[in-house]
């Protein structure tokens, strides 16, 4: 009997089972995949750097200077083991297809033969790459999508007197050079063809590179210990490395935040439906009481309906989440190997998680049961005891027209159910606006104080003339001179300068830290925002970031003993500031602080300030201008050279995250709408068929309900809008304070973005999708109040 | 109460097809109701009464035959033709009482007039003509009730002011007092009496022979077909037409 009763209401109530059962496939398909995609980003790079074997410290050469180095190594006490990794380099006008430079990279290239490498290098599956057929190269970071090649296409280098054709095998990705922060991609090749090239003399000679990847006893000193390194090289920790993935990581964070709001989303809706549906049970519950069934009967009835329903659904929903789940974090796989080992374990938990939140919710909804009597059969589910009040609205009074009346008095009548769906709307708006504003602010010249460089009319970030201060072919302020001459010699007058990053040692209460100390000789030490003391007045005063400073355990005021070109001297820490440079750990030099030119071998660009102060029209023709002059396309505006420090990809990147979670949203708030309406008709059948009886007419019963969910998707927006700013703040803080940002950012909110667009997509989605389940009302027949 | 036909039905079939079995519940029914008529149909259960109500009334769709309501042909209306007619020129009463759960009382009478522009007036007009109607019931000390604080005779009052709201030509009443008590059934009933004695030509269903003496004519239906007509001479006292009518339904077999 028990069964017969259960098999007849699965039948009987399909609408609604399958409602729930559609519901409980989402909940535990986003559950699945948003832990493992938790999980796998808070591995992130840890999980990444330990899978490919990467090392504390890493020093590049770009000259046969390897053995020096070596032995140098082998001199250092501190170091524990050293990999030494052979390669060519060469700039990408090496690289041709049919004569035509194949992508214009504007940096250094390697090329790597497989056998000599001593990282583990991954292909797009997440394999390490052992191999590599003769004739075949693997590509790496931006070169991929540079040189925008399929399998098996041809190309050619050009390295000394030796051309070899290659053939393109696929991404790979290097957890060292892989990023496009660094701007650094790698040809991984067979060691035959690296062979061919290293035959060469003039290869031999000019191209020769080296990459040793150190680990120290003491990983943290190691950088100062290896701080007399020859010249010519650039030796840093792995901090670097780990700030040259901050925006995939950022990502990577977003992409959290998604699967936090997925997961509240689906467990919310299922809280409502289970509580929905039980309350439609009334009649049944009562009528079952008035036969004389227990409470314990016709609880332990629906608890096994649950049961089932929500095992068959977590069962669908664990299948679908392995899919959704790679989805999700396609947007940074190609670039970084992220996971976790666990990914069917923590699926199934996640499932058996799902099944036991639906069981408790339908515990604690069935208590209801109790207190349900015979009357409620009888009494649309009120015990008669205590009425109270539904409508808020009068008819009478009210100015609005019939249609637009109903909608909005069966909100106030069921405020819940409709706060549900606001609330689901509202998290899911400010998802896409706090996205939006995210990837607004990376693109704009609001990060430009973050990135320690002052507002400037252009900026040239070609990366040969870096490189040329870096190998020491040229010095700081030859380069700037080159720079001025070159734009007067064309009619264009300007003083050029540049932010130079400086490596001092600090020392302060038995600690030492070595940040990246900002100087530019061609501005004030006050020209920049601190947030606590005053900027450095002196050359013994210097700034540093707040990580720094807590690192030393010193504060406004206090000494701090700095180890610069041989030299040790007390400085005052005279202000704190913020920095997404190095992480945060940065410090600033007054502009009287003398440096040797030789030892600025790192800029972050170089500044172009016209001296006529032209408008914004005449610089961006300048810029074109300059193009041509400097004949590289490195040149950009201030929106443009954040952009460019940043990742010239990462704008796209998180746009695409943008665009995927538009679309996840568009596709739960369409779901949403089509389960609610469906529910909603099912429920309200009885005043669908009397409406129609009375004279109303289908589009205007239609309209009733679609304009429901409009009301709440408008509702939803202005909280949004309202919410936008704050809730960006909350969550987006976090992120840019692991790059260094730790007081927040001033983020550039579009106006018209925020208040007009996204609504407009948020509502039109509702609206289409409660409209087209809407219009299933037109089979209610107005003769149907008969057999209702 | 004049002869002119305010509906019209020839020939009327209505099958339904039930797990692949086709089941006539109407078959070739014929009968005109006049202007200022109050019918009664009377029947066994299953013999197709109320589907003859919501056939003829435009609620459900006939398979055969013509309808005329005021002298325009259900089955050429469209859709929406037949919901403004439904709103404007008919009113209805069901067996269940059934009302907008989410307004009062007095929203749920004037949500029709709302509706409709048949008569053009302002809210507050319609309000008072919603509260006049009520009023006339003796309901109107529940006007800004929820419909479940109210008694189901008060609330078959309320459906029937609802009915009256667009003053249609024809009400159509599916078993007006068939969930009611007899104190509560006599009120309805002596309501819907004083509409038709206004004018307003009633069609209701019923198992009530007490009800339907009430009436001015009984049409009587087994299986789907119009078997008898009785017609009810309404001067002579209740009690008189009540034994008549039943004694004339024990001859049809009832």
């Amino acid at each position: 009997m028990y069964f017969r009763i259960l098999k007849k209401d699965l039948k009987r109530k399909k609408t609604m089972n399958i409602i729930l059962l559609l519901f409980v496939i989402l909940a535990t398909m986003f559950a699945a995949s948003s832990v493992n995609n938790i999980t796998t980003v808070l591995n992130g790079l840890d999980y990444y750097f330990e899978k490919a074997d990467l090392s504390d410290h890493f020093i590049i050469t770009l000259a046969d200077n390897g053995d020096e180095i070596e032995d140098f190594l082998s001199g250092v006490q501190n170091v524990k083991d050293f990999r030494r990794e052979d390669q060519l380099f060469f700039n990408d006008t090496a690289l041709t297809k049919n004569g035509k430079k194949l992508a214009d990279i504007g940096s250094t290239a390697l090329l790597l033969p497989i056998d000599n490498g001593k990282l583990n290098y991954f292909d797009k599956d997440n394999e390490i790459l052992k191999k590599v057929p003769e004739g075949y190269a693997y590509f790496t970071g931006c070169l991929v999508k540079g040189a925008d090649l399929d399998y098996g296409e041809k190309f050619q280098l050009n390295l000394g007197d030796t051309e070899i054709t290659l053939k393109y095998a696929g991404l790979a990705k290097d957890a060292f050079l892989g990023s496009e922060m660094f701007n650094n991609p790698r040809l991984i090749v067979n060691n035959a063809d690296y062979d061919t090239l290293i035959a060469d003399e003039k290869v031999r000679e000019n191209n020769r590179s080296s990459i040793f990847y150190v680990n120290g006893y003491n990983s943290k000193t190691l950088e100062s210990d290896l701080s007399d390194i020859p010249t010519n090289t650039f030796s840093k920790g792995i901090s670097i490395v780990r700030t040259s993935y901050i925006m995939y990581i950022i990502v990577a964070g977003l992409l959290l935040i998604v699967s936090v709001c997925l997961i509240l989303v689906s467990f919310v809706v299922l809280r409502f439906t289970i509580s929905f549906t039980v309350n439609e049970e009334f009649r049944e519950i009562g009528v079952m009481k008035a036969l004389g069934l227990k409470n314990s009967s016709v609880r332990g009835l629906y608890l096994v309906k649950y049961f089932g329903i929500a095992v068959i659904g977590a069962f669908a929903g664990l299948l679908l989440s392995i899919p959704f789940g790679n989805a999700l974090i396609r947007s940074v796989s190609d670039y970084m190997v992220l996971g976790n080992d666990h990914t069917v374990l923590i699926s199934i938990a996640c499932s058996i998680f799902v099944v036991l939140i639906i069981m408790l919710f339908c515990w604690r909804c069935t208590r209801r049961i109790k207190k349900l009597s015979p009357i409620d059969a009888v009494r649309s589910g009120q015990t008669g005891e205590r009425f109270k009040k539904k409508g808020l609205m009068h008819l009478g009074k009210s100015k609005l027209g019939a249609t637009g009346f109903l909608a909005f008095n069966d909100i106030f009548s069921s405020p819940k159910q409709f706060c549900v769906m606001t609330a689901i709307f509202t998290v899911c708006l400010l998802l896409i606006m706090s996205l939006a504003n995210t990837a607004n602010t990376l693109s704009s010249g609001k990060l430009l104080p973050l990135m320690c460089t002052q507002e400037s009319d252009a900026y040239i970030t070609d990366t040969d003339l870096i490189a040329k201060i870096m190998t020491g072919e040229k010095t700081y302020k030859g380069i700037c001179e080159d720079i001025e001459k070159k734009l007067a010699d064309n009619g264009i007058s300007g003083k050029v300068s540049s932010e130079a990053m400086l490596f001092p040692t600090l020392e302060a209460n038995g600690i030492k830290a070595s940040p990246i100390f900002m100087y530019n000789s061609e501005t004030k030490a006050s020209d920049y925002t601190y947030s606590e003391g005053y900027a450095p007045k002196y050359a013994n005063e210097i700034a540093l970031t707040k990580q720094v400073a807590e690192k030393l355990d010193v504060g406004v005021g206090d000494k701090v003993k700095l180890t610069f070109n041989g030299k040790t001297d007390d400085y005052i820490v005279s202000a704190l500031f913020q920095s997404m440079v190095q992480m945060g750990e940065t410090g600033r030099f007054h502009e009287s602080f003398e440096v040797p030119d030789e030892f600025i071998t790192q800029v972050m660009g170089f500044q172009i300030d016209f001296d006529d102060s032209p408008d914004k029209k005449t610089i961006e023709s300048r810029i074109e201008k300059m193009k041509d002059i400097f004949g590289t396309k490195y040149i950009d505006d201030t929106d443009g050279f954040v952009m460019t420090v940043i990742g010239k990809n990462v704008k796209d990147t998180i746009n695409g995250v943008k665009l995927m979670v538009i679309i996840i949203t568009a596709i739960i708030i369409i779901l949403i709408s089509v389960l609610m309406e469906r529910s909603f008709i099912s429920k309200e059948k009885p005043e669908i068929a009397l409406m129609k009886a009375m004279g109303f007419k289908s589009r205007s019963v239609v309209a009733q309900h679609t304009l429901r969910f409009a009301i709440v998707a408008a509702v939803a927006s202005v909280i949004s809008i309202a919410l936008c700013s704050p809730v960006t703040k909350l969550c987006i803080n976090p992120i840019f304070g692991i790059m260094g940002a730790i007081n927040g950012v001033d983020y550039n909110i579009r106006p018209v973005e925020v208040c007009i667009i996204y609504p407009a997509i948020i509502i039109a989605v509702a609206v289409a999708g409660a409209y087209f389940t809407a219009l299933y009302m037109r089979s209610i027949k107005a003769s149907d109040t008969a057999d209702i | 109460m004049n002869n002119t036909a305010i509906l019209e039905v020839k020939d009327l079939c209505k099958t339904y097809i039930i797990n692949k079995r086709q089941n006539n519940v109407l078959r070739n029914v014929n009968f005109k109701i006049n202007e200022g008529e109050m019918v009664a149909v009377m029947g066994p259960s299953g013999s197709g009464k109320s589907t003859l109500l919501y056939t003829v009334s435009g609620m459900d769709k006939m398979t055969a035959g013509d309808v005329k309501f005021c002298g325009r042909e259900l089955s050429k209306l469209k859709e929406n033709d037949l919901a403004k007619m439904r709103l404007d020129d008919m009113g209805f009463i069901f067996q269940q009482m059934y009302m907008m759960k989410n307004l009062s009382v007095l929203d749920n009478i004037i949500l029709p007039a709302v509706k409709s522009d048949k008569i053009k007036e302002s809210r507050s007009e319609t309000m008072k003509r919603g509260q006049d109607l009520m009023r006339k019931l003796g309901i109107i000390d529940i006007s800004d009730n929820d419909i479940n604080e109210v008694s189901g005779g008060q609330l078959q009052r309320a459906c029937i002011c609802r009915s009256m709201i667009n003053k249609p030509r024809m009400i159509f009443a599916d078993e007006p007092t068939g969930a009611l008590n007899r104190n509560s059934s006599d009120e309805v009933m002596e309501e819907l009496t004083k509409l038709n004695n206004e004018g307003t030509t009633v069609m209701l269903v019923t198992h009530d022979a007490k009800v339907a003496a009430k009436c001015s004519r009984v049409l009587f239906i087994v299986d789907g077909n119009i078997n008898g007509e009785y017609n009810i001479n309404r001067k002579i006292p209740l009690r008189d037409r009540e034994r008549g009518l039943n004694n004339w339904l024990l001859e049809m077999g009832w």
